[in-house]
């Protein structure tokens, strides 16, 4: 918390105060977390595919919601880093404060072969935006092995690989239906 | 009013940090007060959640919440920024309409990933008292700090309070403070903390969630042998502005209690949410509970401290000592806000 450094105005009455507050927070990873996270470092993609309904949660939430039931590490399934574009956003950036990004860029949603699992809010990359389609078919780009970091894995970063894949790239496979994805919702 | 009975409760152990999310601690509470109720998941009929997002430190972590619930299909549902034992309150109303006849309610909180020293101020007076950095230990002290010198309340006595809560919480499965030795002598030995607060008068900083299943009269009776009957609740609140308050006192305790109908028999157990051991002498008298009142068998808040589900505790605590050990009547206490600045009063009955 820090007070406001700017000059008062000595002769004139208090109208305004600026108070700065910052809250920090350091949660533990939980132990399905920290489990996908150590994988991730081995290149790995992991998650729980629910004994009930065989749905597959990435990263591992240690249950289905769907069907209520809790997963353990013997409902852990190894997942390809490949497969199909199943929506995305086109964000174009507003200068506002702290905003990095300069020029449009896409955030997708990708679905893993071989199951449901889908890792949203991902980046593509080596593909202008005005390419980027439903169905397109995409490869993990992982960071070199000894650049890979998880630190910013949290329990909250549901289906996040940042620190470990750089993005999604183009396979340059034809392209699966976009009636296959649209219309769906993901879980 | 209609006649609404808890049928189920559940709690989780409190911790000082768990490594568990809040939806994952919470999915075996939800599912033992479920099933200890007899009743199958899709026949609840409204859901109501309490837990704190400035806790979690994360924006509508409280829908992440509804993952322990089973929430597919839609179901229909609803979420109090206080304890879970105001979210019980909304439940119990929306039971009155008739039209359902179960609903549960649960309440959860981490309080280990931020520092409440930090957070608390943030809801106190903008301008006045959070740039003080008005934090619960310093008001709290100064609550007991009035006490003393009113001489409603020794530090001797706060002292006995701390121990006795300790001893029951040595007996209670779900307690974080366990260790019921020591003497009254020695504690007065040590430091203070924040005078005239020790150590031993302040709660421990806790993880940890509880659930309440609510069900109207012919469903209890059906679904339950002993169901435990809410007989009243109510809920008051006092200004925001500590200081526009005679601390000493807890009017709103003191409304709620005579609303809920506390005095209409006598109390065998009283669960109150005494967050410091002054409050609850402070609480004690708001409520009238005579000498022959047992007090937090359970240790109480100050023995395990888990925000937003120890006020929902406090009311599972009391079914529990009617339904598990043969009290016949009780009283649960919940409170939110600074120095008991909002109370509710729920009073229980075995028959």
């Amino acid at each position: 918390m820090t007070p406001d450094t700017a000059e008062p105005d000595a002769d004139g009455p208090v109208t305004m105060m600026d108070y700065f507050m910052q809250l920090e927070y350091h949660e533990l990873l939980c132990p399905v977390v920290r489990r996908y996270a150590e994988q991730l470092l081995d290149g790995k993609l992991i998650g729980h595919k629910c004994p009930s309904c065989g749905l597959v949660y990435l990263p591992p939430r240690g249950y289905c919601p769907i069907c209520v039931v809790e997963t353990t590490d013997a409902d852990e399934i190894e997942l390809a880093d490949h497969g199909t574009v199943t929506n995305y956003t086109v964000v174009t950036p507003v200068q506002y404060y702290g905003q990095e990004e300069t020029e449009p860029f896409v955030r997708a949603s990708v679905q893993l072969d071989g199951g449901n699992a889908t890792m949203n809010l991902q980046d593509l990359v080596d593909v202008p935006v005005d390419e980027v389609r439903v169905g397109m078919r995409v490869a993990a780009v992982w960071k070199p092995k000894a650049e890979r970091d998880v630190s910013e894995i949290s329990n909250r970063s549901w289906g996040s690989a940042e620190g470990c894949i750089d993005g999604w790239k183009p396979t340059g496979e034809p392209d699966l239906p976009a009636e296959q994805f649209l219309g769906k919702a993901a879980f | 009013m209609a006649d609404i009975a808890i049928v189920g409760y559940a709690q989780s152990p409190s911790w000082r940090q768990s490594e568990l999310t809040e939806p994952q601690f919470l999915f075996p509470v939800i599912s033992e007060a479920i099933q200890q109720a007899h009743v199958e998941r899709r026949d609840i009929g409204f859901t109501c959640a309490g837990s704190c997002d400035y806790l979690s430190g994360q924006t509508f972590a409280f829908v992440m919440n509804l993952e322990a619930v089973g929430a597919w299909p839609p179901i229909s549902e609803s979420h109090v920024e206080m304890d879970g034992a105001w979210a019980l309150y909304e439940a119990w109303v929306r039971l009155q309409h008739g039209d359902i006849d179960l609903a549960l309610v649960f309440g959860s909180g981490k309080s280990s990933p931020g520092l409440p020293s930090e957070i608390y101020p943030l809801q106190l007076d903008p301008y006045t008292l959070t740039p003080l950095g008005a934090d619960p230990v310093s008001l709290a002290a100064l609550q007991a700090r009035a006490m003393l010198d009113k001489g409603t309340i020794t530090e001797r006595e706060m002292a006995e309070i701390a121990l006795r809560s300790r001893q029951h919480g040595a007996t209670n499965p779900y307690a974080q403070v366990k260790d019921g030795r020591g003497d009254v002598d020695a504690m007065l030995a040590e430091p203070y903390v924040t005078a005239p607060l020790r150590r031993h008068d302040l709660p421990p900083i806790s993880d940890g969630a509880s659930a309440v299943v609510l069900a109207t009269a012919d469903k209890a009776r059906a679904v339950c042998d002993r169901p435990v009957w809410i007989r009243g609740i109510d809920h008051r609140i006092e200004p925001h502005q500590p200081g526009m308050r005679d601390l000493t006192e807890s009017l709103s305790t003191r409304q709620a209690g005579n609303h809920a109908g506390v005095a209409d028999r006598p109390v065998d157990v009283a669960e109150l949410s005494a967050t410091f051991s002054h409050q609850e002498k402070l609480l004690r008298e708001a409520l009238g509970l005579g000498d022959r009142v047992e007090i937090n068998p359970s240790g109480g808040a100050l023995c395990a401290n888990p925000v937003m589900a120890v006020g929902l505790a406090r009311i599972a605590e009391a079914a529990r000592a009617i339904r598990e050990r043969g009290a016949t009547r009780a009283v649960a206490h919940a409170t939110s806000g600074q120095c008991l600045q909002q109370n509710l009063v729920c009073v229980l009955e075995g028959a």
